[in-house]
């Protein structure tokens, strides 16, 4: 692999554009964003704009802010010769054929050869794109298609040219993979690609069956959503979310596009009901409501259309599904009589066969169309799997007893599933009729193929070791949620010494949907609603033990977070020795917010960090005020990047950009590690007692005298000064990492007792918001 | 031999000295009912029940309802006495003033209660369904309803009833059949069959009103598809006085194995007229704000019951000279010392007053809790009084009605071959107490709502309503002292109901069926430990009058020595409740269906 990425150009600063040019950033990639002079004055101010714009935006484009500092804007007629300074030009102008063309005409007199161009366009095909342009031009070109946003969503679809060189698009592709944490499929040049290809005909088709079969908007999407695997806002609430003007011009692409025999091209009517809300500017949740709206009139209350007189009335909330149906057993939601099947199977039945007619045409095999499904649409499971659920041959029959074409795949399949797990090993069926390894990218490793091979070393309730190659060893996470409990505190008890005995490192890793919101509030709760304080108790101390056992093991622990690592979850980290984190892992010690303060080790280690922090100034009354402007507000990280900036992350801690090689990554930090391993001595601090304490309430009744903190939040703050100040210590006593931990299990102890915690607790349960009381 | 006198002494200490700090604060709006008020209050109901309810007790059970031609008639004094009860204000004690009620605090009414309860159990539900009634009018139905019904209702010149059961469906109310068609002027036309009406029809108001389950034509099917309507039995004129009769008609009453004197009835509703209360569909919550209260009440019945047959059997005990004492003779003058000196005899009269006296107790708890949940100024102790009375609902209706049942069988107990006989008059009372098992959700129901629907509503904050004091009250109390055997006790008791919560809320998570297996014995074991925190509150209270003098000696060392009994010989049962959750479920369904 020639001549490494350094830098990249971006021309289009357009939602789509700037997105890019921030993700490129956030890998830490100086970025060029260029746009039109729009104003002579302030010829920049298009692009400029963007990045402006972007540092505003929530969820935010950027990383961190050190990142937006890499993107340096300009515009294309002063600045389009700077990308002979760059490895890669991504092109993503308006969708117009013609302008898109006299831009590459341009490109083509400035560029170095062998820097990669390549077109973001959703909808032109890339025979069009390089009509007319040199050998050279085709050679270099492909055509990256991000999804929005660029940041956020995980799938890029790449599709090269017959001319396109094979080594520049694996150059592209692995960039795209490792630095800007992209998986990629590979897609074939046909209209929409793969993602928007299926995902508009479903749309379509789940639109259209639920005017025709007379149902609402709320029982539609209660049967597109949840019982599919598909996100629960169902399909009509999807289409508010992305904008129901973009329905059209979806729809107008590809019809222009398609082959006129292409299924798509029957169902493609928009509804006149969805043309007057456009025309109104009912366009979704960015205009004055969608399908759904909130009539603030009327006390916030939601609302719904009626999809036949296109009036607004209540939400109405559908009957439940049957048992299994509701639970994703698709088998079960088809059998369901009257609409609520029949709604099934017009969208499964019409979808799953589109998708299933697309291998070979739109991609290779049927994995890459699965994918993208999931990373594009964030569907569960993709359409192959969709139908591994139902059955292939049932699918094939019913849809042959019906009248309809049987796709030649479906019928290939006969009685068997696409796919399988042979020896361990996870395959697919191919065109050819036999089973191929799904091949994971190089240097990708899953905990769930090593779970398809081998069995845990030990196991509880909420926890499991496993063996993940090459002496290391990991530990999953299995509760609900990846909550901790006591469970949990057991498995690192019976690992410790597994691992010690067996293997060279350890890593704390799971493949759930987040790492871990901490601590499992619902059990601490109940717990506590029954005064069982003894458990309460037991929970803190255990934790403890547990954490600062792992912390002092002859083995380095390192670990690997993605997604929410909060309150215990966040102290686990602070815990190990290294951490490598997913680039999206938002991480903090939200225990305030609860009523809590950190009581598995978190405050003793952030002081210890802060302390050691050379740009704090002198004294210890800086470290302490940091940790406590930090957990007392209970703030989150946005980002790895951000939880760097917050102390959760050591600078000597790793980023990995693409959540597949989080393992991979974590497993080598971990091997580095275990050669000549010391453990870390307990540390000791000076601490400023009573004086600091009385410094950070006072900072606590400033806020609270502007508004900005409650009466309790100062009672939680002041439990929480007491430990970060080192309760009854001044500045002549050493205060122990045992002390600040027993001050830890005091003031937990004190706060679970307060009914006001417990309101919070239950708030944040029942809610999902925390209650400000 | 009934001989009912209402136990006031112990009912005053329920209601003015127990429960002075559990928590839910003086309540402002009740402060005009002190203790002057309250107490002749009591003194008058308590005459009410000796004088004019209790002499018709047994009389109403030989004669019982009687039918004919649609009509029922209530046994021979019963008018009379209930002309007296309403005009007496006894009708109105608990109810609303804004419709011409009284505003007494639940805790005063509930021992009323008891005592009507005790003197005439039959009598009692009359009344009692009205105010049930009324109280699910004044939640859910509308304004005009409520001024054309409730005042009449509190006055006790109409009654009321609830129409729930139907030939084929009572515990599973998803199946009832009878239906309601709208009107154009929104009035409903009500249509089918009930049975086991209480109150249904009598003859002792000039109109009754019935709330009425039934199903909207276009109603989802099971309970999401059932309202509530109000059907008179004359449809009232403008003016309030009687109009036409309404197509409700009695078609029979049951022949019952006790309760002989209320009439419990089959009623045809045949196009009659009604108006929906509450909303379509929400029938079920506007029931069950009447049944919640009600159940409540069948659980004084129990109590009511029960403390009447340890009076009975009291009575019997002293005067029944049988045998000579173990430990020599006590009554030399007599050719037998009375029953009452033999320790098997005391354990069956000390059960029945221990029983007695913690459900007194405990109820004078909750009944504190109605008061606050309805009527306290701060938000927090609504909230909390409310999810202590949701808490305490199931296990006052099961737990008392099942040991006044108990109760009743000790009395007959100690009245020998007597007891079996009917002029003793303590058969009535096991007879008459063993509906209060069944009615208003059988006491199996009753423990299925507690760890189905209670235990872990909101994360098991109802529990916080009762846990948390038991909890404080062991840490505030522990250590040497002359209370520690009974901390001690408590302690026990109660670190088995943690553990035994804790459990059921697991296992019942990954399995229902095994939270329905530890249901009923869950259900005991909380409200014994409820019991034994009401006596080590009641004996610490009693020790501190002791110690520092009292001219009522006797009651407060009778009520250590009461306290002391239930700890040693009622509480251990604790344990054995705790082993049997424990069990689970296993042996109770390993049987093969086709082996029984």
């Amino acid at each position: 692999m020639s001549d490494p990425i350094k830098k990249v150009c971006v021309i289009g600063a357009g939602t789509m554009g700037a997105g890019i040019a921030a993700q490129v950033a956030n890998a830490g990639i100086p970025v060029l964003l260029l746009d039109i002079v729009r104003d002579p004055a302030d010829r920049n101010a298009v692009a400029a704009g963007a990045v402006a714009k972007m540092l505003k935006t929530e969820p935010a484009p950027f990383m961190s802010k050190a990142a937006a500092k890499l993107v340096e804007v300009g515009n294309i007629e002063d600045d389009l010769a700077r990308v002979a300074e760059c490895d890669w030009i991504v092109e993503a102008i308006v969708e117009r054929l013609d302008l898109k063309q006299q831009l590459y005409t341009k490109l083509e007199a400035v560029r170095r050869p062998g820097t990669a161009v390549s077109s973001n366009t959703s909808t032109i095909p890339l025979d069009h794109l390089t009509e007319g342009r040199s050998e050279a031009f085709a050679r270099d070109f492909l055509i990256t298609h991000f999804f929005n946003p660029p940041r956020y969503m995980r799938l890029l679809e790449i599709v090269s040219g017959p001319a396109s060189d094979a080594a520049l698009v694996a150059r592209v592709s692995d960039f795209a993979d490792r630095t800007l944490g992209k998986t990629i499929v590979v897609a074939k040049d046909t209209p929409g690609f793969i993602a928007n290809r299926v995902g508009t005909f479903w749309i379509q088709a789940a639109l259209n069956a639920a005017f025709e079969l007379g149902l609402t908007v709320e029982e539609a999407d209660a049967i597109a959503g949840k019982p599919m695997g598909v996100p629960k806002t169902g399909v009509f609430g999807l289409v508010d979310l992305v904008g129901i003007d973009l329905m059209p011009h979806l729809q107008k692409s590809l019809t222009e596009t398609l082959p006129k025999d292409d299924p798509y091209q029957a169902i493609s009517t928009i509804p006149p009901l969805i043309g007057t809300m456009i025309a109104d500017g009912y366009t979704g949740r960015k205009g004055k409501g969608g399908f759904y709206r909130l009539n603030r009139e009327a006390g916030k209350r939601k609302e719904a259309i009626d999809l036949t007189t296109g009036a607004y009335r209540p939400v109405i909330t559908p009957q439940s599904l049957p048992g299994a149906a509701a639970k994703g057993d698709l088998g079960a939601l088809l059998a369901v009589p009257g609409t609520t099947g029949a709604y099934a199977w017009a969208i499964l039945g019409q979808t799953l066969s589109y998708a299933a007619g697309l291998v070979p045409e739109a991609a290779d095999d049927i994995v890459s169309i699965d994918t993208a499904m999931k990373l594009g649409y964030n569907w569960n499971f993709g359409p192959f799997e969709l139908i591994d659920k139902i059955g292939a041959a049932t699918l094939a029959k019913r849809l042959a007893d019906e009248g309809k074409p049987v796709p030649a795949i479906l019928t290939l399949a006969g009685e068997r599933s696409f796919y399988r797990v042979e020896n361990g090993v996870r395959q697919h069926l191919g065109l050819d009729g036999d089973y191929h390894d799904v091949v994971r990218p190089e240097g990708v490793l899953l905990l769930a193929d090593i779970k398809l091979i081998s069995k845990p070393l030990v196991k509880t309730a909420s926890a499991a070791l496993w063996d993940i190659g090459d002496g290391v060893a990991a530990l999953e996470f299995t509760g609900k949620m990846n909550a901790l409990d006591g469970e949990v505190m057991a498995l690192i008890g019976k690992a410790i010494p597994i691992v010690t005995e067996k293997f060279k490192a350890l890593v704390v890793y799971n493949e759930g949907k987040s790492f871990s919101a901490g601590a499992n509030l619902g059990l601490a709760l109940f717990a506590l609603n029954i005064a069982a304080w003894g458990e309460i108790e037991k929970l803190v101390a255990g934790g403890q033990e547990a954490y600062k056992a792992l912390k002092y093991a002859p083995f380095p622990v390192v670990s690997a977070p993605f997604g929410m690592a909060l309150g215990g979850g966040c102290e686990i980290l602070l815990n190990s020795d290294a951490v490598q984190a997913h680039a999206e892992s938002y991480i903090g010690l939200v225990e305030c917010g609860v009523g809590l303060i950190p009581g598995w080790g978190g405050c003793g280690e952030m002081l210890d960090r802060w302390r050691s922090n050379p740009a704090m100034p002198k004294g210890p009354m800086p470290a302490v005020a940091k940790v406590f402007e930090t957990v007392s507000t209970a703030t989150v990280s946005k980002s790895a990047a951000e939880a760097k900036e917050l102390g959760f992350l050591r600078p000597s801690d790793g980023i990995t950009m693409n959540r597949d090689r989080l393992l991979a990554d974590a497993k080598a930090k971990a091997l580095a590690l275990a050669e000549g391993y010391q453990p870390p001595e307990p540390p000791v601090f000076r601490l400023p007692g009573a004086s600091g304490r009385v410094a950070l309430e006072m900072a606590v009744k400033g806020f609270q005298a502007r508004g900005l903190a409650t009466d309790y939040d100062g009672v939680v703050s002041g439990f929480l000064a007491d430990v970060l100040t080192g309760g009854e210590a001044d500045l002549v006593d050493t205060v122990t990492e045992a002390d600040l931990l027993a001050l830890e299990r005091k003031g937990f102890a004190k706060l679970v007792r307060d009914g006001r915690t417990q309101a919070r607790i239950e708030a944040i349960l029942e809610t999902g918001k925390p209650l400000r009381n | 031999m009934q001989v009912y006198d209402a136990p006031l002494r112990d009912m005053r200490f329920v209601l003015n000295e127990l429960h002075q700090d559990d928590g839910f604060g003086g309540i402002p709006a009740l402060e005009e009912f002190t203790p002057d008020l309250t107490d002749a209050v009591l003194e008058e109901a308590a005459r009410f029940s000796r004088e004019v309810l209790a002499p018709i007790n047994r009389s109403g059970d030989e004669e019982g309802c009687q039918f004919e031609n649609g009509v029922v008639r209530t046994p021979e004094g019963f008018k009379e006495a209930y002309k007296q009860f309403a005009e007496g204000g006894w009708t109105s004690l608990a109810s609303d003033p804004e419709w011409g009620g009284q505003g007494l605090p639940e805790a005063v009414s509930k021992l009323v209660e008891e005592m009507s309860c005790s003197a005439n159990l039959s009598f009692g539900l009359y009344p009692g369904l009205s105010h049930g009634a009324a109280v699910a009018i004044e939640g859910h139905a509308s304004e005009d309803l409520k001024r054309a019904y409730l005042p009449k209702l509190v006055s006790g010149e109409w009654s009321g009833t609830m129409c729930l059961t139907e030939s084929h469906c009572g515990t599973d109310l998803g199946l009832l059949r009878t239906r309601a068609v709208p009107q154009e002027d929104g009035s409903y036309r009500v249509t089918g069959s009930k049975i086991f009406i209480s109150a249904g029809e009598h003859d002792l108001t000039e109109n009754i009103i019935h709330l009425v389950l039934a199903r909207l034509p276009d109603a989802p099917k099971g309970v999401k598809g059932i309202s509530l309507f109000l059907v008179p039995k004359y449809l009232p004129k403008d003016d309030g006085s009687i109009g036409p009769s309404n197509g409700v008609a009695c078609g029979a009453i049951e022949h019952k194995m006790g309760l002989k004197a209320s009439a419990t009835c089959q009623m045809n509703f045949d196009d009659s007229v009604g108006w929906l209360v509450g909303e379509p569909n929400k029938g079920m919550a506007a029931m069950f704000t009447m049944m919640n209260a009600e159940r409540v009440s069948v659980g004084i019945q129990g109590l009511g019951v029960g403390e009447a047959a340890y009076q009975a059997a009291v009575y019997y005990a002293k005067d029944r000279l049988q045998g000579r004492s173990l430990s020599g003779v006590k009554n030399a003058d007599g050719p037998a010392d009375p029953i009452i000196v033999h320790p098997d005899v005391r354990r069956m009269l000390m059960t029945m007053r221990a029983y007695n006296e913690g459900c007194r107790a405990i109820a004078g708890w909750v009944s504190r809790a109605l008061d606050a949940e309805k009527h306290s100024s701060d938000p927090e102790v609504r909230q909390r009084a409310a999810d202590f009375t949701a808490l305490m609902t199931p296990v006052v209706k099961a737990l008392f009605t099942d040991l006044g049942h108990e109760s009743a069988h000790l009395a007959v107990q100690c009245y020998g071959g007597h007891g079996y006989i009917r002029e003793s008059g303590v058969e009535q009372y096991a007879r008459d107490a063993r509906i209060a098992m069944i009615y208003e959700g059988t006491n199996g129901i009753q423990a299925l709502d507690l760890v189905g629907r209670k235990i872990g509503a909101h994360t098991g904050r109802y529990l916080r309503s009762f846990f948390h004091p038991v909890s404080a009250f062991i840490e505030e109390n522990s250590g040497e002292g002359p209370m520690k055997p009974m901390i001690d006790g408590l302690a026990r008791a109660f670190g088995a109901l943690q553990l035994s919560t804790a459990t059921i809320a697991q296992r019942g998570l990954a399995d229902p069926e095994e939270a329905g297996a530890a249901a009923s014995d869950y259900l005991r074991l909380l409200g014994l430990v409820a019991m034994a925190y009401c006596y080590a509150r009641a004996t610490k209270i009693a020790g501190l009058k002791l110690l520092f003098g009292t001219e009522e000696k006797a009651f407060y060392d009778a009520k250590i020595k009461t306290a002391t009994f239930f700890y040693e010989r009622i509480l251990p049962q604790t344990a054995s409740l705790f082993l049997q959750i424990k069990a689970g479920k296993k042996s109770m369904m390993a049987l093969d269906q086709d082996a029984f």
